[in-house]
C-alpha cells in the first residue's frame, strides 16, 4: 500500500509491503513495535531502533513525536488523497487574514479598529499569558474588517481575534 | 525546628520537601485546586488545600498560608522561589506568627528588593554597579533626559522586579514611552508595584551570578553560575563554573558578592547577579534573596546541598561548608524544560502530561514538579522540570546533556526540549561564545525545524502506524459482521472532513 505522508506541509510517499518499507527509492526492512501501556513505539529499520511517540488523532491523522518535536502527521492512501484534492480539503485552514489566539490568554489591548489599514507585521492585539505580554502581529497587509475581542476578555486557543481582508 | 511548611508548588516544593526529610524534618505541603494531584503534595507528611486556581487565591495569600502553618502544626516556613519568596511582608508575617522564616531577614529582602535602594547601598559598599538612575522614575518627562544622559541603549526595569518581568530594552527615544507603559503595567501585575528605573545597557554582556551563603558566623561565596542563555530575560540554560571566569575573576566577583551580602546583614542562601563585559569588567545587577531555580549546578560542582544549608542556618546552626577557599570540581549544566511550544513561537502550551520518561543514569539529576496526569495551566510558571548533569569537564557535560535529552520523553504538552538539543549541537555554544543576547541573534535555534532525516523516519513511523491500525481494524469489522469495511468508513469520514 502506498501512503502519502504530510509533515509540516511537505509530502513524502512511503510504500509499505509487509515488512518492506520504501521511501525515496530506498527499501528497508521496518516494523513498529509498541511499548505496551505507553505511547512509545520503537521503529526498527534494518535492525536499527529509533524511539518515537505515536498518538492517534483521528482517521489518517497521527501525532508522531521525536526529540521533543511532535508534529501532526497526515497519512492518506491514494483514494483518500484523490477525494481530498477534489474537495479542496486541506486548504481550509489557509485563511491567512484571520488572526487567531495562538494560546489561551487575557486580551490586554487591541491596537486596531475596523476599517483601519494595516501592514503585515503590524501589532494587532496584546495577549497576556503567564504574566508575559505577547504582541500578536498582522499575518498579512490589508484592511481590518472585524475586531472580535475587547480588552479584558479571556480567550481560548484558536479564538478569532481580528479579521483582515488582504489587499 | 521540627515541621516545615513549604509555601510553594512544583519542582521547588518537592526539592525542599526532600531536603526536609533528609534533615529529619517533617514537611507540610500547600496546594491550589489544580495542583491537588501534584507530586509535591504526595511527598509531604501533611498537605493543606488552599483552594482556588489563580495564585492570588493560594500561593500568594499570606493570611491563608500563615493559617495553614498554624493549623498543621508547622513551626517554620520555606518560601521557595517566586510567589512570596522575596516579599518582606511575608517574612514579617511568618516571624510575627511565632514561626521560623527560612530565608534572609526581612530587612535584607527589603533593602535588596527595592532595586534603587539596593544600588545606593551597593555603591556605598564599594560594589561596582551599572551606571543609571538611582531614583524611581516619575513618568516620561523625567525619563527622557535621563536616558539621553546615560546614552541609548538603556534598560527600563521594575524597581520591585526580577525574573525579566517589567523589563524593556530601549534603543531610541521613540521607544521610551511605550516601553515605560508596558513595563509599568507588567510590574504592577507581577509585583503589585509599577515603579520603574533606568539603567545604561551594557552591550553583549554575560550574565554571571555568584552564590553566597551566610550564617551567624561567616559569609562565604560558592563560585559563579553562567546564565547567559536567556530568552526575553528568562534563563534557559545555566552552567557552573563559567568558561569566562578564571580564578582571579572568581575571587574578585566572590569578594564583591560577599561584600554585598554583608552590607545588608544577609543570612541564608542568596545570589548576586552580575553583568560581565568582554574585558572582565563586572557590574552588580541585583541580589536575589532566595534560593535560585538554577542552584543545583552549584551544588554539583561544590558538593553542597544549598537547601539543607538553608534549613540548618534557619534552625540556628552553622553551615557545613568547609573553611578556606572552595574550588569547583568538574562541570555542571542545567536545561530548564518548559511548556513553551517552539512550533508556536515559544508561546506557553497547556494540556495534561500524558506520558513521561525522565532521563537517568550516571551524572544525571531530574528535578521535576510533574508526573503523568498533571494538568499544565496558564496560571503558573511554564517551567516543568530541570534537567541537570555533572561531568568532569564542559565538553563531557555537553555530551552527557545530549544523551540525557535524548532519553527524555514528554507527551500531552509541548516543551522546549528540541531547542535544547539544537543548542547543544551549536558550534558557538560549544565554544562558549555566549552572552545574554545570544538567543536574540540566534533566532534560528528557536525555530521548530524538523531535520530531514527525522522527517523521513517520522514519515515511515506514521505510515507503519497507519498500516498497523488498518490491519488491526479489518478483522474486527469482519468478525462483527458489520456492513461496509473499515476502509469505506474512513473514506466517509475523510469526505465529511474535507467538506467542512
Amino acid at each position: 500500500m502506498k501512503y502519502f505522508v504530510t509533515i509540516d506541509g511537505q509530502e513524502r510517499v512511503v510504500e509499505v509491503d509487509g515488512d518492506q518499507v520504501t521511501l525515496d527509492g530506498a527499501t528497508v526492512t521496518g516494523r513498529l513495535d509498541p511499548v505496551p501501556g505507553t505511547p512509545v513505539r520503537q521503529l526498527v529499520l534494518d535492525g536499527n531502533p529509533i524511539t518515537f511517540t505515536v498518538e492517534p488523532l483521528g482517521p489518517g491523522r497521527w501525532r508522531v513525536g521525536r526529540g521533543g518535536l511532535a508534529p501532526e502527521v497526515e497519512v492518506l492512501d491514494e483514494r483518500l488523497r484523490h477525494i481530498r484534492s477534489l474537495t479542496g480539503g486541506g486548504a481550509r485552514h489557509g485563511a491567512s487574514g484571520i488572526l487567531k489566539a495562538p494560546m489561551p490568554g487575557l486580551v490586554v489591548r487591541v491596537e486596531v479598529e475596523p476599517g483601519q489599514e494595516v501592514a503585515a507585521g503590524a501589532p494587532l492585539v496584546v495577549l497576556e499569558a503567564m504574566k508575559m505580554e505577547n504582541q500578536l502581529a498582522a499575518p498579512v497587509a490589508g484592511t481590518v474588517t472585524a475586531v472580535r475581542v475587547r480588552p479584558g476578555a479571556t480567550v481560548e486557543k484558536g479564538a478569532v481575534l481580528v479579521e483582515i481582508t488582504s489587499t | 525546628m521540627r515541621r516545615v511548611l513549604i509555601a510553594n508548588r512544583g519542582e521547588i516544593a518537592l526539592r525542599i520537601i526532600r531536603a526536609c526529610h533528609e534533615e529529619g524534618l517533617e514537611a507540610v505541603a500547600v496546594h491550589s485546586l489544580p495542583d491537588r494531584g501534584s507530586p509535591h503534595v504526595r511527598a509531604a507528611d501533611h498537605a493543606v488545600a488552599l483552594g482556588g486556581v489563580a495564585p492570588a487565591e493560594n500561593y500568594l495569600d499570606i493570611e491563608k498560608l500563615i493559617a495553614a502553618a498554624k493549623e498543621s502544626g508547622a513551626d517554620a516556613v520555606h518560601p521557595g522561589y517566586g510567589f512570596l519568596a522575596e516579599r518582606a511582608a511575608f517574612a514579617d508575617a511568618v516571624v510575627r506568627a511565632g514561626l521560623t522564616w527560612i530565608g534572609p531577614p526581612a530587612d535584607a529582602i527589603r533593602a535588596m528588593g527595592d532595586k534603587t535602594e539596593a544600588r545606593q547601598r551597593m555603591r556605598a559598599a564599594g560594589v561596582p554597579i551599572v551606571p543609571g538612575g538611582a531614583e524611581p522614575l516619575d513618568g516620561l518627562a523625567q525619563a527622557a533626559p535621563m536616558a539621553q544622559e546615560l546614552g541609548y541603549p538603556v534598560m527600563v526595569k521594575a524597581a520591585a522586579g526580577g525574573g525579566g518581568k517589567g523589563m524593556r530594552v530601549v534603543r531610541t527615544e521613540a521607544e521610551l514611552g511605550p516601553a515605560l507603559e508596558a513595563a509599568g503595567r507588567e510590574a504592577a501585575k507581577a509585583f503589585g508595584d509599577p515603579s520603574l528605573y533606568l539603567e545604561k545597557l551594557v552591550e553583549r554582556p554575560r550574565h554571571i551570578e555568584i552564590q553566597v551563603l551566610a550564617d551567624a558566623y561567616r559569609t562565604v561565596h560558592l563560585g559563579e553560575r553562567e546564565c547567559s542563555i536567556q530568552r526575553r530575560h528568562q534563563k534557559l540554560v545555566e552552567e557552573a563554573p563559567s568558561i569566562a571566569v578564571d580564578l582571579d575573576l572568581r575571587r574578585r566577583m566572590g569578594a564583591a558578592a560577599v561584600a554585598a551580602a554583608k552590607a545588608v546583614n544577609y543570612r541564608g542562601a542568596g545570589t548576586c547577579e552580575f553583568l560581565v563585559a568582554d574585558d572582565g569588567t563586572f557590574y552588580f545587577l541585583e541580589m536575589n534573596t532566595r534560593i535560585q531555580v538554577e542552584h543545583p549546578v552549584t551544588e554539583l560542582v561544590y558538593g553542597v546541598d544549598l537547601v539543607r544549608e538553608q534549613l540548618r542556618i534557619a534552625g540556628g546552626g552553622a553551615m557545613q561548608v568547609p573553611e578556606g577557599e572552595l574550588v569547583p570540581s568538574g562541570w555542571s549544566m542545567e536545561c530548564r524544560i518548559t511548556s513553551e511550544d517552539p512550533a508556536n513561537g515559544f508561546l506557553p502550551d497547556t494540556g495534561t502530561v500524558e506520558f513521561l520518561r525522565a532521563p537517568s543514569g550516571p551524572g544525571v539529576r531530574w528535578d521535576a514538579g510533574i508526573e503523568p496526569g498533571n494538568e499544565i495551566t496558564l496560571h503558573y510558571d511554564p517551567m516543568l522540570a530541570k534537567l541537570i548533569v555533572w561531568a568532569e569537564d564542559r565538553p563531557a557535560a555537553i555530551r552527557r546533556m545530549r544523551r540525557a535529552l535524548n532519553e527524555l520523553i514528554i507527551t500531552g504538552v509541548a516543551t522546549n526540549q528540541a531547542f535544547h538539543r539544537r543548542l547543544l549541537d551549536d558550534p558557538a555554544f560549544i565554544a562558549g561564545e555566549i552572552d545574554i543576547q545570544f538567543l536574540e541573534r540566534r533566532g534560528d535555534l528557536l525555530d521548530a525545524v524538523i531535520p530531514d532525516a527525522d522527517a523521513s523516519a517520522i514519515a515511515i513511523a506514521a505510515a507503519l502506524a497507519e498500516s498497523d491500525a488498518r490491519g488491526a481494524r479489518k478483522p474486527a469489522v469482519a468478525a462483527a459482521g458489520a456492513a461496509g469495511s473499515a476502509q469505506s468508513r474512513w473514506a466517509a469520514e475523510a469526505r465529511r472532513d474535507g467538506l467542512q
